[in-house]
């Protein structure tokens, strides 16, 4: 494997010193571009946990890092369940910052706090998961209650 | 043997008269004068009083003749004849049995005279006369053992008769007359050149005769009536030593029909006598070493060609005569006498076929430099290199003298002990006399063939002749001094520089301060100034230009303060006097080393031989014999031809040393030159090199050409390689790491729109003459199309500036290039867009602009998270990272086809909107100002800063710098108008450089190197490929940075080794820069296909280069 580039050296670094609340990124001892992440459900939102994290709302991830990045964003993909109109019952997540409008100026950081964000503020509009987004429009309130449903079943410790 | 016959002398001497009515210069003439000869036969009655001197040196008193000795020697005599020659004897028997028995002693001696002033003497005096100036004039400078006989006249050659008896042979000759009566059986008669040679007396001398060489000789009956000549086999030889006055021959009779008709045999048997003349070696011209080449002359000069006869004859005559010699060197006898007359014979050949050739002038004359001999093939240099090279580890190591500071490695120890040995070599002392190897030794004959005793001469048992040269000499030829030198060729980079001055410090005279009574005679002028003074304390190096300032250096630094005085020398400071200066009597002032380039020599050796040759009042730098001569890269005079080599062969000098990695570069004939200014005997003698290597290696042998060649080097030659290993594995010398990079360069889309312009043009023009089939013919112009695309890879610029590439390889075919694309209208505005817009001001952008760029200056990249960013650029819209990032991602956006947007603001831009922040109070060493004052910045397009290549190398540079701020490097390209482009780029982002090319005089390249090796600035030293390949040390630097490709890599190689060489403690790094998909990653194949160019090294006529090329052509073409 090529020498890991300084800026991802740095990102891990920053990550570990100055952890950015409710959200944590460890590398793969065997694997410094592979990350395990954890990020907690944004609070008043379907996806905070009855039970406080770490034992409840929180959600794993997995975020790989290719070998042009920064220049192409990193790959993020949940591994915990969620009920999400942009999130597809594969993990996978659409979020402009993670496509068309990545820059290298954005960081593991600042990308994991866009998911975070993404979490409490659904866009049925731009959907990934469709029936998700057809529930969500149709009966919100159903649908957060399916999403709660889910975060207690699946986002815990 | 045969009465006189007094009746015939009138007829005799009407002959004589005749003759004489030419104008024969003959005063100036020594020894054996024919003049004198004449006058004894005029006046023969008085004979007794005059002194016969081609028989007797003075004449004495009649008493005490003993006749009956006299007749026990020769015979029963009339009294009549005793009594003449107790007069004409002096009364010494031994002189009157000799004067008898060559019949001189008769007053009418009518077979006697006829060969002596036969017509061609004044044409020859002439020739002896300007021969004998010039070897008197040379006499001073050269210390070859032949000139250097000074002396008027040796006197054992007073005591030796005019002529004396060598021995008799038979041979045919034919009438050219009918009749009875005209010869008889048993009758003398005399052998004779042409009488009437009007053509050759018209003719100027130096002109050489192409026609066949005229060699009649005729045989003239007792009444002096020609009867007939010899038969042309021997004529040829016989001819030649009569015309040098080497031999004299006098016939009998043995059988002729009583009735001649023309055509028919007569059969005569020759005496042959060696005439006094032909022993005196100050009338030798050895014309084969010096000659001077002028267009006009064939390629065997006049002299060449009576060398040649001469030896031949020489030859022949031992052969005819049955003589052998009773001593000769073993060396040299093996082959022989075969071999001798084999080359002759070559060289005769050489000469027929070609008149028609030669008889159209200036056709193709011979350009001074040319060089003969045929080319090695690259396996024989090597097979040959490989036998001279096989050194022993175990050779014992000696320690210089403490006065030597540098540590020198067991190798070099090696080489010291080796050298020293050279120079003391007093085993060569201590041995009796040896006979110089180029000489044979001769018995004198005691008897004639009839067995009859002929007189002896005190102390003069013996003569020699050195078949080579062609010379004769009464004296022993003693071995001169073996050479105390040699050939010290180990391979660049393992310090032979070192190794010499440990020499010369070690084994040096020592100064006589321990002396006190000498220093009381002060430093005296020579009172006669006319003769080279010995130097003995003086050691001359002669070295390339470019070289001095290191010799110099390199010589302070290896001393111990005050140890050893160096100078340079230049010739051009005509206050110094070198003689005065190095005599011994300034011992304690003379320079150990005078240092001084193959140029000024060259100038000097001009200058001693406008003042004919007095070298000694001249006062430069053939004034002196100096204790050691060294040439540096002494192939710099591997042409023998050359004045260069010719001046250095003058230098005179106790022990000579050349320095060179190719003793060989490609002809044999290059290592003779060497071997010549070592005064190596006998292979420092052309005609013997030519016998025993050049003549068997052309004609095929070349195994035993090379074994010989072996056997010249084996004492002589002492070589390393880089590579060898020590037994134990060890290199030699263990030099750090290097490696090479080729880094692929993208040309920006304005270069390659140019370069693609260009490549379009040079295909069609190459397509449409392979089409014609006039590629050859249109060499040049495709040759110019394929520089412009090299030069396009480099930079778009070059391809417009015809005025700057001057002193590139192909300054015509690049102003060719430039006259033929001139109206190329779409070239120029391609160029143009690459070239328009220059630097933005950032002031007009406005001081907040100004002040956020300055923030973002030591933050971190937000692409790379580099702190502080390398090489800050800003967008269009002002947002900062590195310029590498933000080019890298604008690239890779426009790649996905995507349009590129800001980083940060996501604003559009473009690669134009890209800009390097140049600071302007860049100071590396000063950092404390930076924090309180706003430091001036200014704005630069990328993309502008040059050329893709600039660029690049640009970003190399100021990351060396980064890493390591005293890092110096090396930047190569052939082009000195790109160097001319890439120091503005370096100016803008203040890297301290320097500048090293062809055009600088001595003295700045002196400074500039200097300058380059001692400071301490990061400097980056540009040079061309040209001035900078061969010799320099630049083992300061670490990296090294080839701008464009050279046809062959060894040209590369030769560059990079300047910096990775002995004395280089650092790996090195070497990044090659290539533009992918260009012309020159196509140079780099063919590179890689043969390693080895031959044309590169010169080694190609200029036709077969073209041919070559042309194929490489097509294949970058393609």
């Amino acid at each position: 494997m090529a020498a890991l580039p300084k800026r991802i050296i740095k990102e891990t670094e920053r990550l570990s010193k100055e952890p950015v609340p409710g959200i944590s990124a460890v590398p793969h001892d065997d694997n410094l571009r592979y990350f395990d992440v954890t990020i907690d459900g944004p609070a008043q939102s379907p996806y905070e946990g009855t039970l406080l994290p770490p034992f409840g709302g929180v959600f794993k991830l997995e975020l790989f890092l290719p070998d042009d990045y920064p220049m192409t964003p990193p790959k993020v993909r949940f591994l915990t369940k969620i009920y999400h109109p942009n999130i597809d019952r594969l993990g996978r997540i659409c979020l402009d910052v993670l496509k068309s409008n990545w820059s290298p100026a954005l960081q593991i950081r600042t990308i994991l706090l866009s998911i975070q964000a993404l979490l409490g503020a659904p866009n049925p509009d731009d959907p990934l998961a469709n029936d998700v987004a057809q529930q969500w429009k149709e009966d919100q309130n159903q649908a957060i209650a399916t999403a709660k449903e889910w975060t207690e079943k699946f986002a815990k410790a | 043997m045969e009465s006189p016959h007094p009746d015939e002398r009138p007829q005799k001497k009407r002959r004589f008269f005749r003759e004489e009515s030419s104008p024969a210069q003959l005063p100036h003439v020594r020894p054996a004068s024919p003049s004198k000869l004449q006058d004894s036969f005029n006046s023969a009655p008085s004979l007794s009083k005059i002194p016969v001197d081609n028989v007797v040196e003075h004449e004495g008193d009649l008493a005490g003749f003993d006749a009956n000795m006299l007749q026990a020697v020769v015979g029963e005599l009339p009294h009549a004849t005793l009594v003449k020659l107790k007069d004409v004897s002096g009364s010494d028997v031994q002189r009157a049995v000799n004067l008898y028995l060559d019949g001189s002693w008769s007053s009418a001696p009518s077979y006697v005279s006829p060969t002596l002033p036969h017509p061609r003497v004044p044409a020859m005096q002439q020739t002896l006369a300007n021969a004998l100036k010039r070897t008197d004039s040379e006499a001073s400078i050269a210390s070859t053992p032949d000139s250097s006989s000074s002396t008027p006249i040796a006197p054992i050659l007073k005591q030796m008769p005019g002529r004396r008896y060598v021995g008799s042979f038979g041979v045919t000759g034919w009438a050219t007359k009918s009749g009875s009566g005209l010869l008889k059986h048993e009758e003398e008669v005399s052998i004779e050149r042409q009488k009437d040679m009007p053509k050759q007396k018209k003719g100027l001398k130096r002109v050489v005769n192409l026609k066949k060489v005229d060699v009649i000789v005729r045989f003239i009956n007792s009444r002096g009536e020609e009867v007939g000549r010899l038969e042309n086999e021997s004529a040829t030889w016989i001819s030649a030593l009569l015309d040098q006055n080497v031999c004299i021959f006098k016939g009998t009779v043995v059988y002729t029909p009583d009735r001649l008709r023309t055509g028919d045999n007569v059969f005569l048997q020759l005496r042959a006598f060696f005439l006094r003349s032909a022993f005196d070696s100050r009338k030798f011209v050895k014309p084969e070493d010096n000659r001077e080449v002028n267009l006009f002359e064939e390629k065997e000069s006049s002299d060449e060609r009576d060398l040649r006869r001469r030896q031949v004859g020489l030859v022949k005559l031992f052969e005819a005569i049955n003589l052998t010699p009773t001593r000769q060197n073993a060396s040299t006898e093996k082959h022989k006498r075969q071999g001798l007359l084999q080359a002759a014979e070559r060289d005769e050949d050489r000469q027929k076929p070609k008149p028609n050739s030669n008889s159209v002038p200036g056709s193709s004359p011979p350009s001074e430099e040319a060089e003969e001999g045929e080319e090695l093939e690259q396996d024989q240099l090597d097979s040959l290199y490989k036998k001279a090279q096989s050194f022993d580890f175990n050779t014992p190591e000696m320690d210089p003298a403490n006065t030597f500071v540098m540590d020198l490695r067991k190798y070099q120890k090696q080489a010291l002990h080796w050298m020293v040995g050279k120079e003391r070599d007093e085993s060569q002392n201590d041995k009796e006399e040896s006979m110089h190897p180029l000489w044979e030794e001769y018995a004198w004959p005691t008897q004639n063939a009839d067995n009859q005793a002929v007189p002896i001469i005190q102390d003069q048992v013996m003569f020699y002749v050195n078949p080579y040269s062609g010379q004769l000499s009464l004296e022993f030829p003693r071995q001169e001094q073996n050479c105390l030198g040699g050939i010290l060729a180990d391979e660049m980079g393992l310090g032979k520089t070192i190794e010499m001055l440990s020499l010369i410090h070690t084994n040096r005279n020592e100064v006589t301060k321990s002396d006190p009574s000498i220093p009381k005679s002060l430093p005296r002028l020579p009172k006669n100034s006319a003769v080279i003074e010995p130097a003995p304390y003086t050691t001359l190096v002669v070295a390339p230009m470019s070289l001095l300032a290191q010799w110099q250096s390199e010589a302070e630094k290896a001393s111990k303060d005050g140890t050893l005085k160096v100078m340079l020398y230049y010739g051009t400071e005509k206050a110094v006097n070198l003689q005065k200066l190095c005599s011994a009597s300034n011992s304690l002032n003379a320079p150990n080393v005078i240092i001084t380039s193959y140029g000024v020599v060259l100038a000097e050796y001009g200058q001693v031989a406008k003042q004919d040759g007095n070298s000694g009042s001249h006062g430069g730098i053939f004034s002196l014999d100096y204790f050691r001569i060294i040439l540096d890269e002494a192939h710099y005079i591997k042409n023998r031809q050359s004045k260069t080599a010719k001046a250095c062969y003058e230098l005179s000098a106790k022990h000579r040393w050349v320095l060179t990695g190719t003793p060989i570069v490609n002809r044999l004939e290059d290592l003779f030159s060497l071997v010549r200014f070592l005064k190596v005997e006998p292979w420092a003698n052309f005609s013997f090199w030519k016998t025993f290597i050049t003549v068997p290696f052309e004609s095929g042998e070349f195994i035993r050409a090379l074994d010989v060649v072996q056997t010249v080097l084996e004492p002589l030659v002492l070589r390393r390689t880089k590579d060898m290993r020590t037994p134990s594995g060890e290199a030699l010398v263990p030099l750090p790491p290097r490696t090479i990079d080729v880094e692929q360069i993208t040309l920006s889309e304005d270069e390659r729109n140019v370069y693609d312009h260009i490549y379009l043009h040079a295909r069609s023009v190459f397509n449409a003459n392979a089409e014609r089939g006039t590629l050859l013919k249109s060499y040049t112009t495709i040759f110019a199309q394929i520089l412009r695309l090299r030069q396009s890879c480099c930079h778009p610029v070059l391809t417009r500036k015809a005025n700057l590439v001057a002193d590139e390889e192909d300054a015509a075919i690049a102003s060719d290039v430039a006259n033929g694309l001139a109206d190329d209208m779409d070239l120029d505005s391609l160029i143009e867009r690459f070239t328009s817009e220059g630097d933005e001001d950032v002031n007009r952008y406005g001081a907040n602009v100004l002040k956020q760029i300055q923030d973002e200056a030591d933050a971190e990249c937000p692409i790379c998270s580099e702190e502080p960013m390398n090489d800050q650029a800003v967008t269009g819209c002002w947002h900062s990272a590195c310029k590498e990032c933000l080019v890298n991602y604008i690239n890779h956006q426009r790649e996905k086809g995507e349009l590129p947007r800001c980083f940060n603001c996501r604003e559009p831009i473009s690669a134009r909107d890209v800009f390097e922040v140049v600071r302007h109070n860049y100071a590396p060493d000063d950092d404390a100002p930076a924090a309180t004052q706003t430091p001036k910045i200014s704005l630069r397009r990328i993309g502008l800063t040059g050329s893709a290549k600039t660029q690049a190398l640009l970003t190399h540079l100021k990351g060396i710098r980064k890493q390591d701020k005293g890092m110096k490097s090396v930047v190569f390209s052939q082009f000195t108008s790109f160097l001319d482009l890439i120091e503005p780029a370096l100016t803008r982002d203040h890297i301290p450089f320097l500048r090293f090319d062809g055009s600088m005089s001595q003295k700045l390249r002196a400074t500039t190197l200097t300058e380059f090796t001692t400071s301490n600035k990061p400097y980056v030293l540009l040079l061309s490929l040209r001035a900078g390949g061969v010799g320099l040390n630049l083992t300061c630097a670490k990296r090294v940075f080839m701008m464009d490709p050279w046809w062959s890599f060894a040209v590369e190689a030769q560059a990079i080794d300047r910096v990775h060489r002995m004395g280089q403690d650092a790996a090195v790094r070497v990044t090659r820069f290539v533009v992918s998909g260009s012309i020159e990653e196509k140079m780099l194949r063919i590179q890689e296909r043969k390693k080895f160019i031959a044309s590169s090294l010169g080694m190609m006529s200029d036709e077969e280069k073209k041919s070559q090329r042309i194929e490489d052509i097509k294949e970058l073409l393609s």
